[in-house]
């Protein structure tokens, strides 16, 4: 048979060359002129009902409007969004989830798709320290000026429905504009032309500030924390969903998914370290400012150490921008954002610790003794307003954990603990400075532990949501920062320069887990396995 | 200056995302994407049909896509699975090159020369020893017909092999088996308009908001405000956008049925003239008596009243009715005298050849249809019959074969080509765009029968799909998106699919592999003209000429492509007829003559026979499967590739359980639920949601585990499998 193959049949290799060739080669589109003509899109008449004729007038501005009766789930605005605007892969301007309505029949499911919400008050705006979101004084489309972002991803923890989205490779974020560029010339948002029941609309909405409405089309207008949908009062969402009602049981598919956030190690970093180095500075690096005669041994040996803490921890924070360079406009953003205003706290006491180690090697100056003495009583204000600047960055994210008290806590706490460890390296035959340090650190410790207490409420909570985290997925994590605490304890006894290691990994670990338990708010989300 | 300084509003990444007009009627599209021109390809995800338009660079390369708004299916939308289509194409797991098993058992790339010796010697010596009926193959609905009809040609006149069958096996073979029977033809009478002109629509076992969603867009656009009823086990996305949801017990559908057809008939809510187009409507009536909803209470679960209630609803004269149905119908042991009980219900209420009525199967696959034409599977290529000596002598005239080549006998079935496996009748599987070792019911059997089979050879666009990893020989195929042929829908409407993109490595068109294996085996002769899908489609449409298919009236692609797609039938007599008047949406039987000898629709039924495997104490809940969301596509070999796509579909397998149920096993939401039946036992994070009735339990059938549980049991007429119910038992560790 194979021998009337070969001389029946032209040679197989020939005819494999052949259609390897063909398969290889695309047809060149002809494109007819008519096609190529410049006329209105076909789409026109299908979504002309969906955006408003006319533009907003004063105190209005361009809203999503999403019908909970028309919308199913099929999720192609998600898609649409992403091709249409020729997003990276994986990136998504809109988002869709899924609200579930408790335990009785008949059962409540509902799909919440949802971009921007172009928020009156917007948070990602505020926080903002270089200025790059503006808010558009016509559409009221809150946009975000990629070009300069510095990637500092603050707006990811301000804005409370997890809108802006940080691109790796392009080391900013990004965010859905409401496609204003079709918007301005009367073409209809990617999502509002694609949906193919007509759920997504563009509608004038007038300011809501005097009255706070719930997100979704609920009974209940004070927003239902339990439910883990975002509270509306923060930045004045403009969204609206209408049509079907949302009863008040009804929460997010993805709340009881217990995924830990993201660590962002460079914050971790940043914060341990510049809070051990003030208060290891402030606790024992120190002297009198009055002697001329050199410093004693101890002091300036914590004061370097201090100093070279403290800046590694601002090297770290640096490491924490995706576009550094562009950093130097952090004072645009003073009058709004807290991270403006850390980055002027932390400018501000950064040459100190540098003053006070140049100090005693520079040659006499007139009123050097004045100036050494300003500068080293300033160091523990400058460096407190500096902390509580930190804190106030968290606080301001409106979200539980990091509230003011538990922040300045945690942030404060740590400033305490490493004073009281300087303190005790510079006087380590005081018994008193023992129990200080001890019981400082068990005091922070105590607090930490005492927060567990919320994974017994019955109700889902942010709280509740954190301590199920340090249980769960971050238990181990938890164990060590308590077990390296103690530890440190009891080398401190040995000797307390034994402890300055150990405390500061314990305190990375703590700050690690303040980063990752925290229930960050978001919309609602698809349902999904837990990690553990 | 300072400004300008301060506040960068232009630069490199804003410019990124800076828009321009796009032409080609599309708006604005971002600068870098501006098409150099468009062409018009079908989906090739379901059977919808719905067209896209690729957008092109000036080499002809796809550079994205949108939905095509010219186009009567879909009207400018698209479902995510649409919009992300050429996502899959770009995976890193495509099979670029044939890949042989070695001495050492490993899978090795090698040319096509040796892969096609391989082939072709392994199968030829199985043949020599074993015999016509030693070699079988599974195909798919989601290839083009000219590719499934070279496929059927080629296996069974060229080869001279026997035993074939695809995956619309899974799908649609219930339907066609109804239709067959009652219509005399496998004639889906319905046409999408008939959504936007129902005044009562009922989808029966058929999640259409998730799994057709561009259908459930034109109910959506229907202006009769209609009745929207659906009749599902489950509150799904469908049941819950519903006007109205019938929750009966799984499986009580087929007496359900019979009991609305008890009430219609003795209320005489009957339309006589369309009765006068059926036969055995007495035999019917008399069957149907017995059938009270008092009768059909325990199996469905329903009240009497409410099957009363909606016998009305179904029977409202003057109203038009359509009747809808999907897998929940057709993946079960009775399911074609469900469909039938269907098809009945709208043959004696006159809900059938009218604008809005209809009884209609909501296909699975992009080309369930054209697998039905046109596969040489289970019928003879072009719309006819094996057994018929005249089908057999037209068709071999039309293809310039002997008669004799073509066989009287009939394929095995799917299930009966795995038996043959297990008894050693069939010795090597061919299998081509698709997934058996994830997607057959009871799957670990296949794992099983592996070892049994001397050779199993895997042609499809992914190395990594279970299948292809168990091949011995995985024959790299060009997926959608890198070929051209026809495609079918489920309201009979073809439609093409263009090549749009290169294929990866050395991969090749399934049609042109086809073609490289009828050279070396030694029958290129017979296929000399098959050289390309369009000189194909021609051959085809020439053979269906006066049968109910027929096509003859169709020029070339450019004439479907200028039409937006075109329905069958559409003969030649047709053109000169209505010139180019044709309207784009044609439901069948408008005259009340039907495709059997007699011209008149068979009512068809039988007594409801038990759930195969029923819950017992042992196995206490029953499981349903189905489709978990719009962005997911059967095995998930081509979305699970999209990264857009599997962001919107949970990850892993989960379950949807009852709160109470949930509650007595102390089960948490999110918390890990082991399920077990007969046959295996996975493990699935629990979805708590009074979605699904007490007792019973939901697995979306994507994740590969699923099927380790189904129950292998299939409907005797159509011989698809009985995914929908079978016994479990449940706990938490």
């Amino acid at each position: 048979m194979p021998a009337t193959l070969q001389r029946t049949q032209p040679s197989p290799v020939t005819l494999i060359d052949q259609l390897l060739a063909e398969q290889g080669s695309l047809q060149t589109p002809v494109a007819r002129f008519a096609e190529i003509h410049d006329r209105r899109p076909d789409l026109e008449e299908h979504y002309r009902q969906l955006i408003p004729l006319s533009k907003p007038g004063s105190g209005e501005q361009y809203a999503f409007e999403v019908s909970l009766d028309r919308c199913t789930g099929c999720k192609a605005c998600v898609s649409a969004c992403h091709s249409l605007n020729g997003l990276d892969e994986g990136e998504t301007w809109r988002d869709t989830g899924l609200l579930l309505g408790g335990d009785s029949a008949p059962a409540f499911q509902q799909t919440i798709t949802s971009a921007c919400h172009h928020c009156e008050d917007p948070g990602c705006m505020n926080g903002c320290p270089v200025g790059a979101y503006e808010k558009d004084s016509d559409t009221g489309i809150v946009r975000h000026l990629d070009d300069q972002c510095i990637g500092c991803s603050y707006c990811i923890l301000k804005c409370p429905y997890d809108v802006p989205k940080y691109s790796k490779k392009r080391g900013i974020v990004r965010k859905c504009d409401m496609c204003h560029q079709r918007l301005a010339i009367g073409e209809a948002p990617a999502c509002v032309q694609a949906c193919p029941t007509e759920a997504i609309r563009i509608v004038k909405v007038r300011s809501q500030e005097t009255e706070v409405r719930n997100l979704f089309n609920q009974q209940s207008t004070i927003s239902n924390q339990q439910s883990a949908i975002p509270d509306s009062s923060i930045t004045l969402p403009t969204t609206r969903y209408v049509g079907r009602a949302v009863p008040d049981s009804a929460h997010a598919a993805d709340r009881a998914a217990l995924v830990p956030q993201h660590a962002h190690w460079p914050l971790v970093f940043m914060l341990a370290f510049t809070q051990a180095g003030i208060g290891l500075l402030c606790g024992g690096g120190l002297h009198p400012p009055s002697q001329t005669s050199p410093i004693p041994q101890t002091p300036f040996q914590i004061l370097l150490l201090s100093t070279a803490i403290f800046n590694l921890g601002m090297i770290a924070a640096t490491l924490h921008l995706g576009q550094p360079l562009k950093a130097w406009r952090f004072f645009i953003g003073l009058k709004t954002s807290w991270l403006s205003r850390e980055i002027l706290a932390f400018s501000l006491f950064a040459p100190i610790p540098f003053v006070l180690v140049a100090l005693p090697f520079t040659p006499d100056f007139l009123f050097k003794d004045l100036f050494s003495s300003i500068t080293s009583y300033s160091a523990l204000p400058l460096g407190l307003l500096a902390v509580f600047t930190s804190v106030m960055i968290y606080h301001d994210t409106h979200r539980s954990l990091w509230r003011f008290r538990r922040s300045a806590l945690r942030f404060f706490g740590t400033v305490a603990v490493f004073s009281a460890l300087g303190m005790l390296i510079n006087d380590s035959s005081a018994a008193i400075s023992y129990g200080i340090f001890a019981v400082v650190i068990m005091w922070k410790l105590f607090f930490e532990i005492f927060f567990l207490r919320h994974v017994r409420t019955i109700e889902w909570s942010p709280d509740q949501h954190s301590a199920r985290l340090l249980i769960g997925p971050l238990r181990k994590i938890f164990i060590a920062r308590c077990a390296l605490a103690l530890t440190a304890i009891t080398a401190s006894i040995f000797n307390p320069w034994f402890a300055l290691p150990i405390l500061l990994v314990a305190e990375i670990l703590e700050r690690q887990l303040f980063f990752q338990s925290v229930q960050a708010p978001k919309m609602p989300g698809n349902f999904g396995p837990a990690t553990h | 200056m300072l400004k300008q300084l301060l506040k960068q509003h232009d630069g490199p990444l804003t410019r990124d995302l800076v828009q321009e007009p796009g032409t080609f009627g599309l708006g604005k599209i971002p600068s870098r994407l501006k098409p150099h021109s468009t062409v018009s390809s079908i989906c090739g995800f379901c059977a919808t049909g719905c067209q896209l338009k690729i957008h092109l660079d000036e080499s002809g390369n796809a550079i994205n896509l949108s939905p095509h708004p010219g186009y009567p299916v879909n009207l400018g939308m698209a479902c995510p699975k649409g919009w992300q289509a050429l996502d899959p194409l770009d995976a890193s797991d495509r099979a670029t090159t044939p890949l042989l098993r070695d001495a050492s058992g490993k899978l090795s790339p090698v040319a096509w020369d040796t892969a096609l010796d391989a082939f072709v010697s392994r199968l030829k010596s199985i043949k020599e020893t074993h015999g016509h009926e030693s070699v079988a193959f599974l195909s798919t609905g989601q290839i083009p017909f000219e590719e499934m009809a070279f496929l059927g040609c080629l296996f069974k006149f060229g080869m001279g092999f026997l035993h074939c069958d695809a995956n619309t096996r899974q799908c649609m073979a219930t339907a066609v088996t109804a239709y067959k029977q009652s219509f005399g033809f496998d004639a889906p009478p319905a046409t999408y308009a008939d959504f936007e002109e129902s005044d009562v629509i009922v989808l029966i076992g058929s999640n259409l908001c998730i799994a057709h969603p561009i259908l459930w867009q034109r109910v959506m656009r229907n202006k009769r405000t209609p009745q929207i009823i659906v009749i599902d086990p489950r509150a799904t996305e469908t049941a819950q956008a519903a006007t109205q949801h019938i929750a009966m017990r799984p499986k009580g559908d087929l007496p359900l049925l019979y009991a609305l057809a008890h009430c219609i008939i003795r209320d005489e809510r009957t339309d006589a003239q369309s009765i006068s187009n059926t036969s055995g409507f007495e035999e019917f009536s008399e069957f149907v008596k017995s059938h009270t909803p008092q009768a059909a209470a325990e199996a469905t679960g329903l009240s009497p009243e409410a099957i009363e209630a909606l016998a009305a609803t179904v029977s409202q004269p003057g109203k038009r009715v359509s009747w809808w149905w999907t897998m929940g119908v057709n993946q079960s042991y009775e399911g074609v005298r469900t469909a039938q009980a269907i098809i009945n219900l709208c043959l004696i209420t006159g809900n059938i050849g009218k604008p809005g009525t209809g009884p209609s199967s909501v296909t699975g696959q992009c080309n369930a249809m054209g697998s039905r034409l046109f596969s040489n599977t289970t019928s003879l290529v072009g719309g006819h019959d094996f057994a018929d000596p005249a089908h057999r002598e037209k068709v071999a005239s039309a293809l310039g074969i002997s008669p004799d080549l073509i066989p009287s006998q009939t394929s095995l079935a799917y299930d009966q080509i795995f038996d043959a496996i297990e008894n050693g009748k069939i010795k090597a599987l061919w299998i081509i765009a698709t997934n058996p070792f994830h997607s057959w019911i009871d799957r670990a059997r296949l794992d099983r029968l592996r070892e049994k089979l001397d050779f199993l050879v895997v042609q499809d666009m992914y190395h990594s799909t279970e299948s292809a990893r168990a091949a011995d020989l995985v024959l790299p195929a060009a997926g959608w998106g890198e070929k051209d042929g026809c495609l079918i829908n489920s309201e009979r409407r073809i439609g093409t699919i263009k090549a749009v993109r290169k294929a990866p490595g050395i991969a090749l068109s399934d049609f042109r592999i086809f073609r490289l294996i009828a050279a070396r085996w030694g029958c290129g002769e017979m296929f000399s003209g098959w050289t390309d899908p369009q000189a194909v489609f021609k051959i085809l449409r020439d053979l269906t000429v006066d049968r109910p298919c027929d096509i003859s009236g169709i020029r070339d692609y450019a004439h479907l492509d200028a039409e937006g797609g075109i329905q069958w039938p559409f003969p030649e007599s047709q053109i000169s007829n209505l010139k180019s008047q044709t309207p784009s949406e044609r439901r069948l039987f408008e005259d009340g003559k039907f495709f059997t000898p007699d011209r008149k629709a068979r009512l068809h039924f039988a007594t409801p026979s038990p759930i195969p495997e029923p819950t017992d104490s042992e196995y206490p809940f029953t499981l349903l499967t189905g489709r978990g969301t719009s962005s997911q596509w059967h095995t998930l070999s081509r979305t699970g590739k999209s990264k857009l796509l599997s962001l919107l579909a949970p990850p892993s397998a989960y379950v949807e359980i009852h709160p109470d149920d949930a509650a007595a096993l102390n089960l948490k939401n999110n918390g890990t639920l082991t399920i077990r039946s007969r046959r295996g036992e996975i493990q699935a994070t629990a979805y708590i949601a009074p979605t699904v009735q007490r007792g019973q339990i939901f697995l979306p059938m994507h994740y590969p585990e699923v099927n380790l549980l189904t129950h292998p049991s299939f409907d005797p007429h159509s011989r698809q499998p009985n995914y929908k119910a079978c016994a479990v038992a449940l706990w938490v560790r």
